[in-house]
């Protein structure tokens, strides 16, 4: 090759690889300028499920497949959610689309509410839309026991009606491939309704069945703010017992110990010391916990508080 | 024989098109980038995977159908070679029905490859048997039934128009064959006995594309994205319908080719 060709290729590579490194750092200006922009307004472009089928033209299944991305994304994108006048205010909508271009998949309802029925920060707080998506599915698989199962968690937990909880999973029960348990939760929950015990039992079945890491971590999240709340709630039980005792709440928690009532002070979860108030004997979690806390309701504490004091009468009993 | 030698020749042709080469690359990255699509779809992967597959190798396949089909004839007259071709004892019908063969057994050989990669990416993926791989075959089979259609709309165009106008004509004919059950629907709706009469003769007129869509009320990509079987009496019907209905466009493509004066 001639040393002028050789020299005239040289430069059209060295001005071609110049050109494409101007270009990369132009593109990322532009997008430093369209970060707002990018944000975009909230929209639902199509609101109808039926017009959207209509408009599929038979790929609807590919379509359905785009919009689930698509509510998986607006979901769990939660820096653009922040910046959103209402959160997930689109949320329901995307997945009654994708639920209605591709009615067979479990997943949409299944994980769709829980992504509706779960409190912000996790969730979007909207437990109605969840039981209404939830409902959709039934209607499609009336036999579908799983969906029955998720509504009456929706209830349970979500909506604190125990009774309501307690009807779904007896219908569930009785659906071929119901598993055993589900008739025992049933009679669980609609005999002792908000029974701590069933929230535990549902929330371990949640961490043991999911295969997926975000609602495995929820649930141990659950396990874990329960755990707290009865080691709390069990802490507050024994200064009732030392004010009835000593005629004035502990000092510390470490009098407790000194009085004979524990053999040590727990610490919450995540090993950081609870916080103990002696003017109103309730005990707290310390901000410095490390635990994701998600507050317990008033009946659960009641229940256990029952149950603690149950189980207090039947030891002194014999005394007697 | 003579209309055989002429559907090698279109084939070869197509094989040799450098756009359709870009098509089915087009086609196998599609399956590919399904495979990452299908990492964000929580659970659903497979699904993913045979959704994209499907669709792609129905859209891309439809592109070519439209595209390589409304160009069959129109090339032939702008280069000349039909007056050599027709100088021979080859009948013009013939002549039709040899370029037909040759751009169906284009998307066959097109439609086999893509589901060969489909196929391929699923397995290579894991978690799905054979025979749930094999149950995506007939889908692929209904599709390719829909693109012998869609061909011979281009064809016919193909005969007196230009390929601009031809695939403007396809591409409407193939929206209106997908939403054809409406106009049954609006003379069903409609009271006045003539318009329901014409509605009801436009609804069995135009071609009913939605018949390889949709199967006991599921569409095709649906059924095979739950490894669904589909039944084998509709795909059966379908083979029938496909065939009377190109049968008779290509009829049609004849009878206009036929007055066709090359002077």
């Amino acid at each position: 090759m001639k040393p002028r060709r050789v020299l005239r290729t040289l430069a059209s590579s060295v001005l071609a690889l110049a050109s494409a490194s101007v270009l990369v750092a132009v593109q990322m200006r532009i997008d430093e300028r369209l970060v707002d922009a990018a944000a975009g307004p909230d929209l639902l472009y199509f609101s109808s499920p039926a017009g959207v089928k209509k408009l599929a033209l038979g790929y609807d299944s590919m379509l359905a497949d785009i919009y689930w991305m698509r509510a998986i994304q607006y979901y769990g994108r939660r820096d653009l959610a922040e910046r959103r006048p209402v959160r997930y205010k689109n949320l329901a909508g995307l997945l009654d689309i994708a639920s209605s271009l591709d009615p067979d998949m479990m997943e949409i309802y299944r994980s769709g509410s829980t992504f509706l029925a779960e409190p912000d920060p996790v969730g979007a707080g909207q437990p109605q839309e969840a039981v209404n998506l939830l409902d959709k599915g039934i209607d499609r698989h009336p036999l579908e026991w799983r969906l029955q199962y998720d509504k009456g968690f929706i209830y349970f937990w979500h909506f604190k009606d125990f009774h309501e909880a307690g009807k779904v999973w007896l219908n569930a029960g009785r659906l071929p491939g119901a598993p055993d348990w589900m008739a025992g939760l049933a009679a669980s929950t609609l005999s002792k309704g908000g029974a701590i015990e069933t929230a535990k039992m549902l929330w371990r079945r949640q961490f043991e069945d999911s295969t997926r890491a975000e609602l495995k971590e929820n649930a141990r999240n659950h396990l874990i703010s329960i755990q707290a709340d009865e080691e709390r709630w069990t802490l507050e039980h024994f200064v009732e017992q030392f004010a009835a005792r000593y005629g004035s709440f502990p000092r510390s928690l470490e009098d407790l110990v000194g009085a004979g009532m524990l053999h040590y002070v727990p610490r919450d979860p995540s090993g950081t010391p609870y916080r103990y108030d002696c003017i109103t004997g309730e005990v707290f979690l310390s901000p410095e916990t490390q635990i994701t806390y998600f507050p317990a309701p008033e009946v659960y504490r009641e229940a256990y508080r029952h149950k603690l004091s149950s189980l207090r009468d039947r030891r002194e009993k014999p005394a007697k | 024989m003579t209309a055989l030698a002429i559907a090698r020749n279109t084939f070869r042709e197509c094989i040799r098109d450098k756009i359709l080469y870009n098509l089915v690359l087009f086609a196998l990255l599609m399956i590919v980038s399904s495979y990452a699509l299908g990492q964000l779809s929580l659970g659903h992967e497979n699904k993913v995977i045979v959704d994209v597959g499907l669709s792609a190798i129905s859209i891309i396949g439809t592109l070519i159908a439209v595209f390589i089909g409304i160009g069959l004839v129109y090339k032939e007259l702008e280069k000349r070679t039909v007056y050599a071709l027709l100088s021979k004892p080859v009948r013009r019908g013939e002549f039709l029905f040899g370029k037909y063969l040759g751009l169906l057994l284009t998307l066959f050989v097109n439609v086999a490859v893509m589901s060969a990669g489909l196929l391929a990416t699923l397995l290579l993926r894991g978690g799905v048997s054979w025979q749930e791989c094999l149950s995506i075959l007939p889908a692929s089979y209904v599709m390719f039934l829909s693109l012998a259609l869609t061909t011979s709309v281009a064809l016919v165009f193909s005969t007196f128009s230009t390929p601009a106008l031809s695939a403007l004509f396809t591409l409407f004919l193939w929206i209106i064959g997908h939403y054809n059950s409406d106009l049954l629907s609006f003379a069903q709706m409609n009271a006045w006995g003539p318009v329901r009469g014409i509605l009801r003769a436009l609804y069995y007129l135009l071609p009913n594309l939605s018949n390889f869509t949709w199967v006991d009320s599921r569409s095709i990509i649906h059924s095979a994205g739950y490894y669904r079987p589909i039944d084998a009496v509709a795909i059966a019907w379908m083979t029938l319908y496909a065939v009377l209905y190109s049968g008779c466009l290509l009829a049609l493509a004849t009878w206009v080719f036929a007055r066709r004066d090359f002077k």
